[in-house]
C-alpha cells in the first residue's frame, strides 16, 4: 500500500503563525548564514555580535541599519503596490533616480522659500517618479507593450539622464568628482539624534500606513486586490479596470520617486551617482516576501537593511568577498521565503489510488 | 512508419474521477484495425477524458487499455506514442516558425533517423502522397493555412509511426471542401490498416465516413461499437441526448404577455481574430420568462454572453433592458440597470478563486460603489458575507476562507447568491449546471425560476438540451453565430436536435 505526501493549502494563514514563520525563517537563514561564516573562517565567537547584536541592538549599528531602511520601505511599497495589479514594476531604480534628480532640481533653482523647500524636494521627487512609471504605463495599456522591458530600459535613460547632469551643469565645480553642489542646511530634512536618522523615517512609516489604509480599507485597494487576482473577473463585474491600474501604479511610481527624493534630502544631501542601486531587486524581494501586504514591507525592510548593513561590517573586518556576502543575503531571503510557503501550506499523507 | 500495424485496441470499463466528480464510468469501446470510429457526445460527456487517458494524459483509476491481447500500461504521453497511439488535438502542437520537416525532428525523440531534416521531410512527404494530401515540409508553418496546417500535424503524427490515430474535431475548422479531402484522407488511413477514432459534432459526417460509433452521453457508453450502416441521424441524435423529461416543466403564469425585458437586434460581433463569432442575432425576453437558446458548443455562444453584457464590442445592433438603450453602455452601467451575468466558467469569469469568499461575495457591489464610495468596511463585508453563506446554506464557505476550496456546486451557489440579488432584472446564464450534480442543478434551477416569479427574466445559453427542455419557456436555437429557428418550450428533442444540427 503505497502513500503518497501533498501539499494542502490552508484555508487562511493566521497572523499567529505568519508570525511564528517569519521569525523562524530568519533564525534559520542566520543559523545557515553562521555555518557558512565559520567557513570562511570568521571567528565563531565574533559571529552573533557582527550579525546581531552590531546591527540591530547596538545604537550606532541600529541607527545605521534604520537609515538604510528607509528607501528600502519605499521601494517595497513600490513593487507591493504595482504587483498587486500584476504590472510589473522592473525600474523601481529609474523612478527613484528621476525622484532624485526633481527633488535636486527644486533645491538648484532654488524654488520656494528656504523654510518650506524641503517638502517642495519631496513632492517633487514623487512627481518625477510618478511621471517616469507613466510612460511604461501608457505604453501598455495603449500598445500592449510589456512594461516588464519598458520599465527596465527606462531606468537606464533615467541614469544616462543623471549622469549628463552630474557631468554638465550641476558639475559641483569645487569637486573633482562628478556629483552635483550639496542642498543648503535648511532644504537638509532633520536629524533625530540617533547616528545619522533622519525624519525620512516618518516618511517612510508614514507611507506604509497610507499604502495599508488604501490596500485594505478602500474601494480602490479592494477593486485593485480583484483585479490582480483575476482581469476577467474584475472586467465582467462592472469594476472600472482602467482606472484602478493607473492610480496603483503611479502610486508605485511616486514611492519609488520618494525614496529617491530622501535619499538626496535625508542621507546624501547631494546627487550622486551612487545613490539607490539595487532598489528594484530589493524592492521586489521585499514585497514578495512580505505577501503584498504593506504592513510586512516595514519589519522586512528593515530585516533586509540589517543583512547588507552586516554584510558591509563583514566586508571590512574580514575580508569576506562580496560574493560570501550576496551569498549570505540570498540564503536569508530564500529561507524566509521557503518558510513562508510551509506556512500557507500544510503537508498531508495520502494513500495512493491503486490502478 | 516502418512498424507493422496493430489488429485490435480494446479500451475496458475505463473509469476516472476528479475528486467528488466522476468524468467517466466504466467507458470503453473497441477500434479494429483498418476501421473509422467514431466517438460522439455533447460537451462535457467524457469524450475528452477518455482520449486523454488513451495518450497517457490521464491515467484511469480504473479499467484497462488492451492493445493486440496484451494489457499496456499508459502513464504519460511518450507511452502513448511509443504504443503507436498518435492524436491530432484541435489546437495543433506545431512550432509556427520552424518548417514543417523541423516540427517533425523535434518530435522525434525515439526515432533518431528521423532527426536529419532531408530523411523527415522525405517521410513527410511519402505519408501526404499515400494519403492523397498535398504538402510542403519545407514551408513554414507560421505561413500555412489552417487547413494546410492539419495535414501538416496529421502527417507528423503518421510520420512519427502513429498506427491509432485520433482526431478531434478535424472538420470543425475546415470548409466544407477541405473536408471532404480530409475525410477522403482519412477513408486511405482506414484502408491503409490504420485504427482512425473520429470525435465530431457533424452527424453526417458519422454517418457517411465511420464504420462504427460510441456514443458517451454523463460518462458512461450508451452505446458502444454499433455499426453507423444500420443508424440514421436521427438515431444517433437520440443517442446523444438521451430521452429528455420534459414533465418537470412548470410554466410560469406571466409568461405569455408580459412587458419585454430584454430586445436585442441584429446583433453582430467578431472574435479577437476577426472571425464573425455572431451574426444578426434577434432575442427578446419578456418579464417573468426563461428563453433558451439551445446549440453543439463552440457555436458563438460565450461571444453573445459577453455581448450582451458589454464584454465584447458589437459591430452592430442594438440591444434594450427595461426600455433603456443599453448598446452604448459599460459594463457597470449595464450592471446598473440590472444586468446580470453568470458565466459557464466559473473559475475564469466569475470567481477570483485566491481570494476570501467574503470578497467574491462583494465584488459587484464594490464596483458599482454601494458598498461605500472610498471606504468599504471589511467587518462590515464580512458579516454580509456570513448573513450570505446562512441565508443560501453555502456548505464549507467561512468569510474568511479561500474561495478556491469550495466544491463546483458551492462555488456556484456563491455565483448565484451575488448576482441573481434584488436588483437583478434580466440574467444571462451560460451553461449554469455545468460539473454540477443533481442536487446543486435543482438549486440553480430554483434560483432561477424564483427570479421569474418576481419579475425578472432569464437567458438560458446552454449546450445541455435536457436543461433547456426542462427549464424555458421558449427555446432558440443557435448554430454558427446565428439563431436559426424558435421552438415552444414543449418542443421535443428531436425537433431541437435537426434544427441545431441543420445546415450541415
Amino acid at each position: 500500500m503505497a502513500f503518497q505526501f501533498a501539499l494542502q493549502r490552508r484555508a487562511n494563514t493566521s497572523f499567529l503563525r505568519s508570525s511564528l514563520t517569519f521569525s523562524g525563517g530568519l533564525l534559520l537563514g542566520l543559523l545557515l548564514c553562521v555555518a557558512l561564516l565559520i567557513q570562511a573562517g570568521v571567528p565563531a565567537d565574533m559571529l552573533f555580535d557582527d550579525l546581531v547584536w552590531q546591527v540591530f541592538f547596538q545604537a550606532d549599528g541600529l541607527a545605521q541599519t534604520l537609515t538604510l531602511s528607509i528607501p528600502l520601505i519605499l521601494a517595497g511599497l513600490s513593487a507591493a503596490l504595482a504587483l498587486r495589479v500584476k504590472f510589473w514594476n522592473i525600474g523601481i531604480e529609474g523612478q527613484l533616480w528621476l525622484g532624485a534628480i526633481a527633488a535636486m532640481a527644486v533645491s538648484i533653482y532654488g524654488v520656494g522659500s528656504d523654510s518650506y523647500r524641503w517638502a517642495l524636494m519631496l513632492v517633487a521627487a514623487m512627481a518625477g517618479g510618478t511621471l517616469w512609471i507613466a510612460v511604461p504605463l501608457w505604453l501598455k495599456e495603449r500598445f500592449h507593450a510589456s512594461e516588464l522591458v519598458v520599465t527596465l530600459l527606462l531606468s537606464n535613460v533615467a541614469f544616462q539622464l543623471m549622469l549628463h547632469l552630474l557631468f554638465g551643469a550641476w558639475r559641483d565645480p569645487t569637486q573633482s568628482f562628478p556629483i552635483s553642489p550639496a542642498i543648503s542646511e535648511p532644504e537638509r530634512l532633520l536629524k533625530l539624534g540617533f547616528g545619522n536618522l533622519h525624519t525620512g523615517l516618518f516618511a517612510s512609516i508614514g507611507m506604509v500606513f497610507l499604502v495599508m489604509w488604501i490596500m485594505e480599507r478602500s474601494r480602490l485597494g479592494f477593486q485593485s486586490r480583484i483585479l490582480g487576482s483575476n482581469r476577467q473577473v474584475a472586467e465582467a463585474s462592472g469594476i472600472a479596470v482602467g482606472t484602478t491600474l493607473v492610480v496603483m501604479v503611479l502610486l508605485s511610481g511616486a514611492m519609488a520617486g520618494l525614496a529617491g527624493g530622501l535619499l538626496v534630502a535625508g542621507t546624501e544631501y547631494r546627487l550622486t551617482q551612487h545613490l539607490g542601486w539595487n532598489m528594484t531587486f530589493s524592492g521586489i524581494v521585499i514585497a514578495f516576501i512580505a505577501r503584498f501586504r504593506p504592513f510586512w514591507v516595514l519589519p522586512v525592510a528593515v530585516v533586509l537593511a540589517g543583512v547588507y548593513n552586516a554584510g558591509a561590517t563583514l566586508k571590512v573586518f574580514y575580508g569576506l568577498t562580496e560574493a560570501t556576502v550576496l551569498l549570505m543575503q540570498g540564503i536569508v531571503l530564500l529561507s524566509l521565503l521557503w518558510c513562508q510557503f510551509i506556512a500557507a501550506f500544510s503537508i498531508d499523507r495520502r494513500q495512493e489510488v491503486s490502478v | 512508419m516502418s512498424k507493422a500495424n496493430f489488429k485490435t485496441l480494446h479500451l475496458r470499463g475505463l473509469c476516472k474521477r476528479f475528486g467528488e466528480c466522476t468524468v467517466l464510468e466504466n467507458a470503453g469501446f473497441e477500434l479494429h484495425s483498418g476501421e473509422v470510429h467514431a466517438l460522439l457526445g455533447e460537451n462535457g460527456a467524457g469524450k475528452s477524458t477518455l482520449m486523454n487517458l488513451l495518450t497517457g494524459v490521464y491515467v484511469p483509476d480504473q479499467g484497462e487499455i488492451v492493445l493486440d491481447g496484451q494489457p499496456c500500461s499508459i502513464r504519460k504521453p511518450a507511452d502513448a506514442m511509443a504504443h503507436g497511439i498518435g492524436m491530432v488535438h484541435q489546437h495543433y502542437r506545431l512550432v509556427e516558425r520552424f518548417s514543417v520537416a523541423e516540427n517533425l525532428v523535434l518530435a522525434a525523440d525515439r526515432a533518431p533517423e528521423l532527426q536529419r531534416l532531408s530523411v523527415a521531410a522525405k517521410a513527410l512527404q511519402e505519408t501526404a502522397e499515400q494519403l492523397g494530401l498535398a504538402l510542403d515540409p519545407y514551408a513554414r508553418v507560421a505561413d500555412l493555412s489552417v487547413a494546410e496546417r492539419q495535414r501538416a500535424e496529421i502527417c507528423k503524427v503518421l510520420a512519427l509511426g502513429a498506427h491509432i490515430l485520433i482526431l478531434d474535431e478535424p472538420t470543425a475548422v475546415l470548409t466544407d471542401t477541405e473536408s471532404e479531402s480530409l475525410l477522403a484522407a482519412i477513408q486511405r488511413m482506414a484502408n491503409a490498416g490504420k485504427g482512425v477514432i473520429l470525435i465530431t459534432h457533424k452527424l453526417r459526417e458519422v454517418v457517411a465516413h465511420s464504420d462504427r460509433v460510441t456514443i458517451l452521453r454523463q460518462g458512461r457508453a450508451v452505446a458502444s461499437n454499433l455499426a453507423t450502416e444500420s443508424l440514421t441521424q436521427a438515431d444517433i441524435a437520440q443517442l446523444m441526448m438521451g430521452d429528455v423529461a420534459v414533465s418537470q416543466r412548470q410554466p410560469s403564469n406571466l409568461q405569455t404577455n408580459g412587458p419585454d425585458l430584454l430586445v436585442a437586434t441584429g446583433l453582430s460581433a467578431s472574435r479577437n481574430d476577426g472571425s464573425t463569432a455572431i451574426s444578426n442575432i434577434g432575442i427578446r425576453l419578456r418579464r417573468g420568462e426563461i428563453v433558451g437558446v439551445a446549440g453543439v458548443g463552440g457555436h458563438g455562444q460565450p461571444q453573445l454572453c459577453e455581448a450582451l453584457m458589454g464584454l465584447l464590442p458589437i459591430d452592430s445592433g442594438s440591444i434594450q433592458l427595461d426600455g433603456f438603450q443599453i448598446s452604448q453602455c459599460s459594463v457597470s452601467q449595464r450592471r446598473s440597470y440590472g444586468l446580470r451575468y453568470i458565466p459557464a466558467d466559473r473559475a475564469t469569469n466569475a470567481l477570483a478563486l485566491d481570494l476570501p469568499v467574503s470578497d467574491n461575495l462583494a465584488l459587484t457591489k464594490v464596483a458599482s460603489g454601494s458598498k461605500g464610495r472610498f471606504w468599504i468596511s471589511r467587518k462590515g463585508l464580512f458579516q454580509d458575507a456570513q448573513n450570505t453563506i446562512t441565508e443560501h446554506r453555502i456548505a464549507g464557505a467561512s468569510p474568511q476562507g479561500l474561495t478556491r476550496l469550495l466544491s463546483g456546486g458551492n462555488a456556484q451557489k456563491l455565483v448565484l447568491a451575488r448576482e441573481l440579488d434584488n436588483d437583478c432584472v434580466v440574467a444571462i446564464t451560460h451553461s449554469p449546471t455545468r460539473g454540477l450534480d443533481v442536487k446543486s442543478c435543482g438549486t440553480v434551477h430554483t434560483a432561477l425560476r424564483e427570479l421569474t416569479s418576481r419579475g425578472g427574466a432569464v437567458l438560458l445559453i446552454s449546450e445541455d438540451l435536457e436543461e433547456i427542455m426542462t427549464l424555458s419557456d421558449r427555446i432558440l436555437v443557435m448554430n454558427t453565430g446565428c439563431i436559426t429557428g424558435e421552438l415552444p418550450g414543449t418542443a421535443s428533442a428531436s425537433e431541437i436536435g435537426a434544427l441545431m444540427i441543420g445546415g450541415h
